[in-house]
């Protein structure tokens, strides 16, 4: 298969992967090892902000992404979170699927890798706003 | 090596010998033997029709076959298909039977799949672990109205060899049952003796041995009085059994290239030398732990070895090695047909480890530095997509 440019850069580099750990860490992840596809969010709100009442506002600091996947999965989680620093963790995914799509010319048939990043990425900000 | 990727895929195709593609340009030209070889009533024709002759012979000299039962086809593709559906055309009123196995190649199967869509029946053996048919399988699946076994002598995933003999003995002592071998992979990875193996039938390649694509031939054995029908018409070229002009360049090709194989001591050699590399491969590979090796090393050939990787995604790791290296993926998304190896499946490994798994398949030209580059380039993927992963247990700094 051959991939674009941002593909294959995000996933040559993929400069975000790893943990995240702390009380303003939230975590969630979607998929699975067994269907080929497995993909966990740690998503930072910063320390001024854990003690707002609504998660949903709070500034999203830091994030990290852990992947079982295709280039395309893990160059789509990549640049996720690097989009994600400065945003409201309430704001849902820092770029929608459908542009995640266009960017990094996913195939139709591959879609469905795109929707379970986003479904860490919900899971990771669920579990952050559970733990107030 | 090719823009820097060292190459190992020789199992997929062979770059064209360069005194295989002289003697083939030869052919060509006003300058050149380019006659038909069908035209026996000028000097043209009769000068292409030597070549094409002398080009028979060397392809039965290197397969152990009379001269007489050489039929040029278009590759392997073409001789597995005229051998099964001109089988079982020519013998449909002895029986409508056939044996295969689920890890042939696709030119076996599909042809058997589209001869159930027309009322025969297909028996598929399963092979051990290892990749090998049991010989008491294959008597056990022979019928009464059995008319054909198609089984490959080596393994174009796992580079395992059949025991072609046994299998021969086992369709003798049935008495009709033919036997048809896919040797696409066969010829310079080990010995080939049609006369010998007691086969009926038996395809080959030019382009697996350092000749050109396009051109192959079909082993139809005269001692066994083997009858088949014709898959074209609309000529006699081929004693009728491949009707159109035979392409004089390319049947060149593929008897210089065979000619060029080496033999005796010289083969026994190479081998030992590719053999050598092979462990060497695999011994460094080993190193990154969770590495299975697919089919039995005692039973395969030395240019192949085929390995599963444990907690890699397939696609993910054939394009992290892509730039550097050329190899075969049992990847999913890798592949044309969007699946994984079904030969992998059928030997037992789940789905991520047959999707996981790359075919290296080294050549006349793979040298003990290509092999530490391959081991290099691998090595750094997979520790690199297990830190992506972040599986547990793994050591992503183990050195090689």
């Amino acid at each position: 298969m051959d991939y674009n440019e941002p593909t294959l850069r995000g996933f040559e580099t993929a400069l975000y992967t790893g943990e995240l750990s702390g009380p303003g860490v939230g975590r969630g992840a979607a998929g699975s090892v067994a269907a080929g596809t497995w993909v966990q969010f740690d998503v930072q709100v910063s320390a001024g902000d854990t003690a707002q009442p609504r998660i949903e506002t709070a500034c999203i600091e830091n994030a990290r992404f852990r992947a079982y996947g295709c280039p395309h999965t893990i160059a789509a989680a990549d640049w996720v979170c690097q989009r994600a620093a400065g945003r409201p963790a309430g704001a849902g995914l820092p770029e929608s699927v459908e542009s995640l799509q266009r960017r990094f010319e996913v195939p139709v048939p591959k879609m469905g890798r795109l929707l379970l990043i986003e479904d860490a990425w919900a899971a990771a900000v669920a579990e952050l706003a559970s733990r107030r | 090596m090719s823009g820097g990727a060292v190459y190992l895929d020789h199992a997929a195709t062979t770059p064209t010998d360069p005194r295989v593609a002289a003697a083939m340009a030869a052919c060509l030209a006003a300058d050149g033997d380019f006659g038909n070889p069908s035209s026996a009533n000028h000097d043209f024709g009769s000068r292409a029709h030597a070549l094409v002759e002398h080009a028979r012979a060397g392809v039965a000299a290197a397969a152990g076959a009379d001269p007489a039962e050489v039929i040029w086809t278009s590759g392997a593709t073409e001789a597995n298909n005229m051998a099964i559906f001109g089988v079982a055309h020519h013998e449909r009123s002895q029986g409508r039977h056939l044996v295969t196995a689920r890890t042939e190649h696709r030119a076996v199967l599909d042809p058997c799949r589209e001869l159930e869509r027309r009322g025969w029946r297909v028996t598929y053996l399963v092979p051990a672990r290892s990749g090998l048919i049991d010989p008491a399988a294959v008597a056990d699946a022979l019928r009464p109205d059995t008319v054909l076994v198609s089984i490959m002598h080596v393994n174009n995933e796992i580079g395992v060899v059949q025991d072609i003999a046994a299998f021969a003995a086992a369709c003798a002592a049935h008495g009709t049952a033919r036997l048809h071998v896919d040797a696409a992979q066969s010829l310079g990875k080990c010995d080939v003796d049609f006369g010998a193996s007691g086969a009926d039938l038996m395809s080959l390649s030019a382009h697996k041995a350092y000749g050109p694509k396009g051109v192959g031939a079909l082993l139809v054995s005269r001692r066994h009085g083997v009858h088949i029908a014709p898959l074209l018409y609309g000529g006699s070229q081929e004693r009728g059994l491949r009707a159109g002009t035979v392409a004089t360049h390319q049947v060149v090709g593929m008897g210089t290239a065979l000619g060029l194989l080496p033999t005796g001591g010289e083969a026994n050699a190479e081998r030992r030398r590719i053999a050598g590399l092979r462990e060497r491969l695999w011994s460094g590979l080993q190193a990154l732990g969770g590495v299975l090796r697919n089919g039995e090393d005692a039973h395969c050939v030395p240019q192949i070895l085929n390995v599963s990787f444990e907690h890699v995604e397939g696609e993910s790791l054939l394009a992290a090695i892509r730039p550097h290296l050329a190899v075969s993926s049992g990847s999913a998304c890798a592949s044309a047909n969007r699946e994984p190896s079904y030969v992998l499946r059928a030997l037992g490994r789940d789905q991520r480890l047959a999707e996981s798994s790359l075919r290296f398949s080294l050549g006349r030209s793979t040298s003990a530095a290509d092999i530490d580059t391959a081991v290099h380039v691998v090595a750094g993927a997979v520790q690199r997509l297990r830190r992506i992963a972040g599986a547990a247990g793994w050591n992503a700094q183990a050195s090689l």
